[in-house]
């Protein structure tokens, strides 16, 4: 009886463990192909949607093939998850990514060319400084009142411009500390004017729009109040939306999900009301592991691949019912970048050693440095092959990228020369040691925890010890490094990533504008915005500007074009390269145009389930 | 009337624990170098302006001791304060608390039902077969990593499918039958009751085999054998009852332990429960935030093991003719 029970047992066990290795054993058919050409190119976009007006009602038609209506698609956000749905007061990606599912700007981004398109607006003119936005007719809120000019001059002059939650928008519209002005010509006008002409102003004209009638009772009570307005603890059935999607429930730490807006303005090209799916769930997953295993076990419906995984996706694909798609290099960076200070601190000492401050603003240096590093390398083996060389300020992406300025392979004796040029030289041991003898070492940080950046630094470390430096390389704590970036400057070299705007250089001028929060390679402490400059630094201080405030975009791109040569040939960032953005999406989705610009799901209205499950 | 007493002593004594407690955690929090702002200030869109109003709604530019005060003061009067996102910690803390409570009352009532029996059953039969195979099997289960443990049950789950992969609900739960509701939550429970069920399963059978071994070898066990008394009495009304007191003052200790020390396997399954929350906010540093969680575990804490004792007076009458004071 007894043996029985073991048998039994013994089975079971077995049972399991076969069944969870048992998968159909697919023929290895290559060497793991990590090469992927970009598919963004091949993509055939739809024709520009067009607005038609059906009994009144400025529609908004969608020219992408007609599809079936129902089912639902899973996607996911890594961390915590949104901290607040209030479009205002989001501060982090996740939640601005929440509420511009459910908040239309009056502008969008065109996926093939970056151009503003309308979306909310039926059309927008630019007269000068002017900026005159013609309103769609007849178009309603989720909860079925009208969307007219009041709605955006509320927006605009009682929410952003009155300073409530985030002010970066307001912040970084001041021009010559004044801020633009807006006012409602008629009910579906409004005119924006500038006080000189300021370019990336159009862009940020897809800044989402509130409902004032259910804003305004919260700005009357200020700002605190307003701060937590819409918060994470708000009845999703107080959420009136113009997107596409609605808040239906948030389940902390699990999921979002939203239920199409009844009353949304995009149709088709049968004129049917869309979105076609019925719900959007994110589900909000802990770590990139996890996120992997949810899409493997098929509860994803959507997946940003990295690393090895793309590979194991890839091998598999073709035996799999979903797709994987290249969206070429993303807008993130990883760059080098050394300390140029020459200030003291308030105890009047320097914040930089300064014999080391001498290495660090010696142009030959930095290009020495720059020289050495083999990015191709470190693509391959850190990256996976997953990720392009990059040599310049704005991202590969950008549709302001500078393209005349060339790549260049590693190249010690370069590097050498260079060094010759300022003095150094080597000793017996190979040490590399500046014209007053002083060896060169220094401290060389990143985060500790992002395995990337860390691999970076070992082979950053390698390169520039091939030159006789001697690199202390040291990953510390996140928070701790983000503090001597910005606050105690007490750092010889960093790795760090930043992400930027494919679209708006101007973005970027908290760091390239030399009094910014985040001039790293030079940062100016208050009480230090006067001190002295680099020549190539007023340079781009002056260009930056000018760029914001031409009008036409080939005036604007000879702008940056100029910034990046100059970053190009200055070096006060040493650029390494940029990941290439991987994403999966399972085959039964259709109408999927995956941008470079805009990633894959921009057109959520327009995607729909073609397939035997919904 | 006695015990009501010792319960009043025991609450009061409890209070400077808590105030040291708190003291501790929040100078040390404050003094790591976490900067509860680190994210925004690398983010090139945020500007100087608002990381200033940040700072100062957060009262990240008064001296430590100040903010010290400040909290403590909003605490006692029973207000836990706002998330750094704004967001009030006491709700925050209740969305949580409910989901990690049902995991811990699951794991805790599966483990004493097979765990103590099992216990008695090793301890009966000192030696035997089943005794040894109880041996290896708790020792397998003491020896498996708790992480790791729930790593391999997580990828049997994406293998076969038979389980969710993490969470807790399905994403259509809110249109379920009640019925399908209940189904749906122990369907996502199976996997991290599994991994907590067999790390504590084995340490509790071992607890109780030792003990009633220990018990069954003392002089009155073989003095009521030799008097003529049943096994079955022997066992199960003089041994056992001798045997389980030890037990109790594990309870308490394993309630408070269960509430945070399952964050781990709540992270792997991914469990919307307080060990994640905690985690995420001591990354932030969300000061608000860790001072409740931690202030709750001190608390759930005392309260356990003051249960603890307290079943212990019900159980044991020669704690009550002592005075209650153990």
């Amino acid at each position: 009886m007894k043996k029985w029970v073991y048998v039994v047992l013994v089975l079971v066990f077995c049972g399991l463990v076969l069944k969870a290795c048992l998968h159909r054993d697919y023929p290895e058919t290559m060497q793991a192909q990590t090469n992927i050409k970009s598919d963004v190119e091949m993509v055939v976009f739809p024709p520009a949607q067009k607005t038609v007006t059906i009994n009144g009602v400025d529609y908004l038609q969608s020219q992408a093939p007609i599809g079936k209506f129902g089912g639902e698609i899973h996607s996911s956000t890594i961390g915590e998850g949104p901290k607040t749905f209030n479009p205002f007061n989001s501060k982090d990606n996740i939640s601005s990514l929440m509420s511009e599912v459910m908040y239309d700007g009056l502008l969008s981004t065109d996926a093939e060319t970056g151009e503003p398109i309308p979306k909310l607006a039926k059309s927008f003119e630019i007269i000068g400084n002017d900026y005159i936005i013609h309103l769609r007719k007849g178009i309603r809120w989720s909860d079925g009142k009208e969307i007219t000019a009041d709605d955006v001059l509320f927006t605009w002059q009682n929410i952003i411009f009155d300073g409530f939650g985030n002010t970066s928008t307001r912040d970084s519209l001041v021009i010559d500390g004044q801020l633009p002005t807006v006012e409602k010509i008629d009910k579906y006008t409004v005119k924006f004017s500038t006080i000189k002409p300021f370019a990336p102003f159009i862009r940020m004209l897809s800044t989402p729009i509130a409902p004032k009638h259910v804003f305004a009772p919260a700005v009357k009570k200020g700002k605190d109040y307003f701060y937590t307005f819409l918060s994470t603890n708000s009845d999703p059935k107080t959420f009136v939306t113009s997107g596409a999607f609605k808040l239906k429930e948030y389940v902390p730490a699990q999921r979002v999900v939203f239920e199409r807006n009844p009353n949304y303005y995009m149709i088709n090209k049968n004129n049917e009301k869309l979105p076609y799916l019925n719900r959007l769930v994110y589900f909000i997953v802990a770590d990139l592991n996890n996120e992997v295993l949810k899409f493997e076990g098929g509860e994803l419906d959507v997946i940003n691949l990295q690393g090895a995984n793309v590979a194991r996706f890839k091998e598999r694909e073709a035996h799999s019912d979903y797709k994987i798609y290249n969206l070429g290099p993303s807008t993130g960076t990883m760059f080098l970048t050394m300390n140029l200070n020459d200030r003291k601190n308030n105890e009047g000492k320097y914040y930089v050693n300064p014999i080391k401050q001498k290495w660090f603003r010696d142009l030959n240096f930095r290009l020495a440095c720059d020289y050495a590093i083999d990015r191709k390398n470190m693509v391959l083996n850190i990256a996976n092959g997953l990720g392009e060389p990059l040599y310049t300020a704005e991202s590969l992406n950008s549709i302001f990228l500078n393209k005349k300025l060339q790549p260049y392979p590693k190249d010690l004796n370069k590097a050498r020369e260079y060094l010759i040029k300022s003095g150094f030289y080597w000793d017996k041991k190979g040490h590399l040691r500046d014209k007053d003898g002083n060896h060169v070492e220094f401290d060389l940080y990143t985060n500790a925890g992002n395995t990337e950046r860390e691999a970076i630094g070992v082979m950053v470390k390698q390169d520039l010890e091939d030159l006789g430096m001697k690199v202390n390389f040291k990953p510390i704590e996140f928070n701790t490094l983000v503090n001597k970036l910005v606050n105690t400057l007490d750092w010889d070299m960093v790795i760090m990533g930043l992400t930027g705007s494919p679209l708006e250089p101007n973005g970027g001028k908290n760091v390239w504008l030399s009094d910014g929060t985040l001039y790293m390679f030079n940062q100016r402490l208050e009480g230090d915005e006067k001190s002295p400059r680099f020549d190539w630094e007023n340079e781009i201080d002056e260009i930056y500007i000018k760029g914001a405030l031409a009008t036409s975009f080939e005036e604007r791109k000879k702008y940056y074009d100029e910034y990046q040569r100059i970053a190009y040939e200055q070096k006060p960032f040493i650029y390494i390269y940029s990941p290439i953005i991987i994403t999966a999406i399972r085959t039964k989705f259709k109408n999927i145009f995956p941008s470079g610009l805009t990633g894959i799901t921009y057109n959520l209205e327009e995607i729909y389930i073609d397939g035997e499950d919904k | 009337m006695q015990v009501f007493l010792y319960i009043l002593k025991r609450i009061l004594q409890s209070i400077p624990l808590l105030i040291i407690v708190s003291l501790i955690s929040f100078f040390i929090i404050r003094l790591s170098p976490v900067d509860p702002l680190a994210e925004l200030k690398l983010n090139p869109s945020v500007s100087k302006e608002t990381l200033q109003k940040e700072t100062e709604r957060l009262g990240l530019d008064k001296p430590i001791i100040v903010q010290y005060g400040k909290w403590a003061k909003s605490f006692v009067k029973g207000d836990l304060g706002i998330t750094s996102n704004g967001e009030q910690v006491s709700t925050k803390l209740k969305e949580r608390i409910p989901n990690t409570l049902l995991l811990a009352v699951v794991v805790i009532f599966m483990t004493w039902i097979v765990g103590v029996p099992l216990g008695v059953i090793a301890a009966l039969k000192w030696k035997s077969p089943v005794d040894r195979i109880l041996t290896v099997l708790t020792s397998i289960g003491m020896a498996i990593p708790s992480f790791f443990f729930a790593v391999l049950l997580l990828l049997f789950a994406v293998k076969t499918g038979w389980f969710p992969v993490g969470g807790l609900t399905s994403s259509n739960f809110a249109e379920m039958s009640l019925g399908g509701k209940i189904w749906d939550i122990a369907h996502h429970l199976v996997l991290p009751v599994t991994v907590l069920f067999t790390i504590s399963l084995a340490g509790l059978q071992r607890q109780m085999r030792a003990n009633l071994l220990d018990v069954l070898d003392s002089d009155y066990v073989k003095f009521a054998k030799a008097k003529g008394l049943s096994e079955f009495k022997v066992v199960y009304k003089h041994a056992l009852r001798n045997a389980i007191n030890p037990m109790i003052t594990l309870l308490g200790f394993e309630f408070a332990g269960l509430l945070s020390g399952a964050a781990l396997t709540e992270y792997v399954f991914q469990y919307p429960g307080l060990g994640r929350l905690i985690l995420e906010a001591v990354l932030r540093s969300d000061i608000n935030l860790v001072m409740a969680s931690l202030m709750m575990g001190a608390i759930m804490l005392i309260a356990g093991n003051l249960i603890a004792d307290i079943l212990l007076i019900i159980t044991d009458p020669r704690i009550r003719v002592k005075g209650g004071v153990s």
